[in-house]
């Protein structure tokens, strides 16, 4: 990007692949870029040089609005700040990605869900009812209520006590490999990188060389 | 997003007050222009109404000739009501007593609107009656009676018709007009005129055919008949232009009310949507990452409008409707008039109103939302580009533009006030950008609260600049409304002042001045004048005869004659209410006889200064020369003379004295002592006239008050607008303020000290704003004098100031009170 002070490069010679089914933590310092390449990956923000295919589509090629349509097919998200809707329930928010592709039965799914998280009796509580952790659970179950091919979550427990950042990690590898879906996640947290197939760390905007390589030890780990 | 997502949306953020401001404001909108336009259009017809009384019909069709039978049939056929009067001058006689009066037949319809009042005593006040004269009988005005020295029963001569006097004419509802047509009246049926055989070829006669009913159908007879050139169509703004000129300023005002309560409504819909759409920034950037596409978004948030929008209609047409329920059984007492149904106008009005407001003042901040990168979900750092200030403003523009015009059904009085103002705002805008700009302070300075305050000020220039533009313009389209009622109602007061004279006295022969005046001095206000009035005819112009003239300056013209006869006066010092517009009133040691016109009769006959006019009085001539030409106010309730002249002219001449006095209503029976010592005066007695001058003035200046205050209320809502629009940006600096140490105090302090400045230069906005606006509207549009109003240049300032110190703290209230720790929770 252009800036007063000369051009700016936030990414630079990014070269990578991620295969379905992978666990794939991406680590870096803070402005190292880790969150601009999480957002590029997931179509939420478009580069301005190279190219991004996510299943079948260069993300590259598509506007937004079919950039949305492939979010809304294929891309699930769990957030640092949770991002729920205030105005809408607990249910209502994990009904939502359901309801904006037009499918009717939300609601059986949604509380299903709900359910799986532990959350069977909060179903009709507004967030600010909710604790941070009961936030990100529900969080959670909206992510995976569109049956996401693809699961990007940024910082999911970097708002959370140890304990419930435990908790919540857990269920989100569960749920994951309930699933069966490719997880791409920006943390600091080592300890969650480590459960992570593969580590990618990213410093001054470059994928650093790997370290550690444990794509086989995870494919192992998530596959049925 | 489907229907069902969207109305469950909707319903949370009304329950949640996220909506709240914009319904709210949405409502007002409606509300106030439902009720105004309400209130309006029954005043309006109330109005016509009661000053149709003037008329004693809603319209009369008048001419020398009798009234075609073809007329009255056209008119029943359209389901008009008719009535028939017939007015003549005529010399009345009882024993060795004669009176020339003013004679009117009526038949058993008259009269259409308003009513008789009749008596058994003259002067004194009778009750109304649904009757007239029964054939045989008359009815005579109060003054006839001492004058004619009959009783009730007594007989009286009209032509070769001998009739019984049965009661005291006390009013009569069509008695207006020029005021030297006011002989004594005499009213008798329309039966008994063949027999009094008065009405003969020459005879100077006025037909009329009174007529009510159907506008629509009035306009349509008005169409068809052939009219000209015998006959002429009047209505009560062409028969009385006094009431007309106060019924059209206040309907301009009414309009004018209206249209700034729009005004400020937009403002503040367009406020409220802004900080909506700001709100949801986040709330649309979470929904586009889980897949909503831009068009999704649009078609969400438009169909969200869309139902926000109707419900503020429905509910804001119920609160009109309501409101002006309320307005009417308040005012009950104090107006009069049966309010007639009212129309579906307003309501259309309103419901239009309702939904341009929201489609050009809303929808631009609602159509930015899908403009929001779903990256700002994990970016918060991303800010979403500033919604196009072309769209927004223009969209404004044009919904302000459509809205008033249609509204106002007047182009001129909208761009006059559109137009100021933008150009205020331009101006303004630049000069609150520069103030604030000035005196750098860096940082929070956050050491004291106006230090902190300043710095606030400086830091947020492009809001706040903003903001005060918005403060300003509110201020100032509040105070245009109460200069210009202030202005209205003066003038219509100043028109007849409480103790205007009531009464005017003619025919006071020379030797009769000193008693008549030492008389009316003793019982009654003596007025301003005493004018000497002489007969007299213009026989020549230059080298032509007065005909001649005529024929060469006005061929074909048909209105009076210039060898009409005429009231002449003589003068040395020109009359008050009187303008010289060309030339120059004579000296006071002139010995020259000079003449100085009216301007409409100068026009009329193609007079100019230099002419030199020979006059025909009783016989004797005279020549005098124009020197000058005068306009003057034909609404003021004193004598006005188309001739002047200089008393070298006419001095020499015999005359008959007028004056005014004002005669408080109790002590009417003083006129009976005046005409027993003095038979021969004439007294034109114009109380009643003026009493119903003043009821319609009194209504029409309530109803001012009243949109007034309505227009308040619309503006409140735009400064609590406002202020809630800037209040997130505040909130997340205070909270950390706050957190880091920062007391209360120096919290409030800063907010009063912030406040405080803006709304001191809103003030000085608002008031430079309002002395251009009101002067372009008193020259351009109520054709009133321009005027400064130098207690507005203090007070504006500084009422602005506390206005918004006031709201602006009060909005603020949980600012202070919520603890910093839910503000940043609430940010990040």
């Amino acid at each position: 990007m252009q800036t007063s002070a000369g051009p700016l490069v936030i990414l630079d010679g990014i070269d990578l692949e991620i295969n379905q089914g992978e666990t794939v933590a991406i680590v870096g310092a803070s402005g190292s870029g880790k969150t601009t390449l999480l957002g590029i990956l997931a179509g939420l923000d478009v580069a301005s040089a190279g190219s991004v295919h996510l299943l079948d589509d260069n993300l590259s090629d598509l506007d937004e609005e079919a950039r949305a349509l492939v979010r809304g097919q294929h891309v699930g998200f769990v957030f640092q700040s949770f991002q729920l809707l205030a105005s809408l329930t607990a249910l209502e928010n994990v009904m939502l990605p359901v309801e904006l592709r037009g499918d009717t039965l939300a609601q059986s799914h949604a509380k299903e869900l709900l359910e799986k998280v532990g959350l069977a009796d909060r179903l009709d509580h507004y967030p600010r009812q909710l604790s941070g952790g009961e936030q990100q659970r529900v969080a959670i179950a909206r992510a995976f209520a569109s049956q996401p091919t693809v699961l990007f979550a940024d910082e999911p427990t970097g708002n959370l006590d140890t304990q419930t950042g435990e908790r919540i990690c857990q269920l989100l590898f569960d749920l994951n490999q309930e699933f069966g879906t490719t997880l791409v996640m920006v943390t600091h947290d080592t300890g969650l990188a480590a459960r992570c197939g593969r580590t990618i760390a990213i410093s001054g905007g470059r994928i650093e060389p790997a370290e550690h390589d444990a794509q086989d030890d995870a494919q192992q780990a998530v596959s049925p | 997003m489907n229907a069902k997502l969207v109305a469950r949306m909707a319903w949370r953020d009304v329950r949640s007050g996220e909506m709240g401001l914009l319904l709210v404001a949405l409502l007002v909108a409606v509300g106030t222009v439902t009720s105004i336009s309400l209130f309006v259009d029954r005043l309006q017809s109330a109005l016509l109404q009661e000053s149709s009384n003037f008329l004693a019909a809603d319209r009369q069709i008048k001419g020398s000739q009798v009234i075609p039978e073809d007329f009255v049939v056209q008119a029943r056929q359209r389901g008009l009501e008719t009535a028939t009067t017939l007015v003549f001058p005529s010399m009345i006689f009882a024993g060795d007593l004669n009176q020339l009066v003013s004679v009117k037949a009526v038949d058993e319809a008259y009269p259409l609107r308003g009513e008789l009042i009749v008596g058994q005593v003259p002067f004194q006040r009778g009750s109304p009656t649904q009757a007239v004269p029964k054939p045989g009988t008359v009815w005579l005005d109060s003054r006839l009676f001492p004058a004619m020295n009959v009783a009730l029963g007594d007989t009286v001569e009209v032509g070769m018709a001998e009739l019984k006097v049965t009661q005291v004419l006390v009013a009569e509802p069509d008695r207006g007009g020029s005021f030297f047509d006011l002989g004594p009246r005499l009213l008798m049926n329309l039966q008994d005129v063949p027999a009094t055989e008065v009405v003969q070829p020459g005879s100077r006669l006025s037909y009329q055919l009174l007529l009510s009913g159907d506008e629509e159908a009035l306009a349509s007879l008005r169409d068809v008949l052939p009219l000209k050139p015998s006959f002429e169509w009047v209505s009560v703004r062409e028969s009385s232009p006094r009431i007309g000129r106060a019924l059209d300023r206040a309907e301009s005002f009414l309009l004018l009310g209206g249209l700034l309560g729009v005004l400020l409504a937009g403002i503040a819909v367009g406020l409220s949507a802004h900080r909506y759409a700001q709100r949801h920034f986040d709330h649309v950037g979470v929904l586009k990452t889980l897949g909503a596409t831009p068009g999704q978004i649009l078609r969400g948030f438009m169909s969200l409008l869309l139902m926000v929008g109707l419900a503020a209609i429905a509910a804001g047409l119920l609160l009109g409707s309501l409101l002006h329920v309320a307005i009417v059984e308040v005012l009950a007492s104090l107006i009069a008039v049966d309010l007639p149904s009212p129309t579906f106008r307003p309501f259309l009005l309103g419901a239009a109103t309702g939904l341009i407001c929201a489609m050009a003042f809303a929808m631009p901040a609602f159509m930015h939302l899908k403009n929001v990168e779903p990256m700002r979900v994990i970016r918060r750092d991303l800010g979403v580009a500033p919604l196009s200030r072309w769209l927004s403003y223009g969209a404004a523009a044009a919904g302000s533009l459509l809205l008033l015009v249609w509204y106002t059904k007047d182009l001129w009085l909208t761009l006059w006030t559109l137009l100021s103002i933008v150009s205020i705002c331009l101006v303004f805008g630049v000069l609150a950008w520069a103030l604030l700009k000035g005196g750098r302070v860096a940082g929070m300075q956050a050491k004291s609260g106006w230090r902190l305050a300043l710095a606030g000020l400086q830091r947020r220039r492009a809001e706040n600049t903003a903001q005060i533009l918005i403060f300003g313009v509110a201020i100032m389209l509040l105070l245009v409304l109460v200069l210009i009622r202030t202005a209205l109602i003066e003038e219509w007061q100043n028109q007849v002042p409480e103790d205007a004279a009531n009464h005017f006295v003619m025919n006071i022969a020379e030797d009769e001045v000193a008693g008549v005046r030492a008389l009316v001095r003793d019982r009654a206000t003596e007025g301003e004048f005493l004018f000497p009035m002489i007969r007299g005819r213009v026989a020549q112009v230059n080298e032509l005869s007065a005909k001649e003239w005529q024929a060469q300056k006005r061929p074909g013209y048909v209105g009076s004659q210039l060898t009409s006869e005429r009231a002449l006066t003589w003068s040395l010092e020109a009359p008050g209410n009187n303008e010289i517009v060309a030339g120059r009133w004579w000296a006071e040691d002139s010995q020259e006889a000079e003449a100085s016109l009216e301007l409409d009769y100068a026009q009329d006959f193609g007079l100019e200064l230099g002419d030199r006019m020979e006059f025909d009085v009783g016989g004797r001539r005279v020549w005098a020369t124009v020197t000058s030409i005068r306009s003057l106010e034909w609404e003021s309730m004193t004598p006005n003379f188309f001739i002047i002249l200089s008393p070298g002219a006419l001095q020499d001449f015999p005359a008959t004295y007028m004056t005014s006095f004002y005669l408080d209503p109790t002590e009417k029976v003083f006129l009976n002592t005046l005409l027993g010592q003095y038979p021969t005066i004439t007294v034109i007695e114009i109380d009643a006239l003026i009493a119903q001058v003043q009821k319609i003035v009194g209504q029409v200046s309530q109803a001012v008050e009243l949109v007034l205050a309505l227009v308040l209320l619309s503006g409140a809502l735009v400064l609590i607008a406002s202020i809630q629009a800037s209040r997130d940006t505040r909130m997340a600096e205070h909270g950390l303020i706050r957190a880091l140490g920062g007391t209360r105090s120096l919290i409030g302090g800063s907010l009063t000290v912030e406040f405080l400045v803006l709304g001191t230069f809103a003030g000085v906005v608002a008031v430079f704003g309002a002395e251009l606006v009101v002067a372009m509207l008193q020259t351009q549009v109520f054709d009133l004098q321009m005027e400064l109003h130098p207690w507005i240049w203090l007070l504006g300032p500084v009422a602005g100031a506390l206005i918004i110190a006031t709201v602006g703290l009060l909005g603020s209230r949980s600012l202070i009170d919520t603890p910093p720790m839910s503000v940043l929770r609430g940010l990040y």
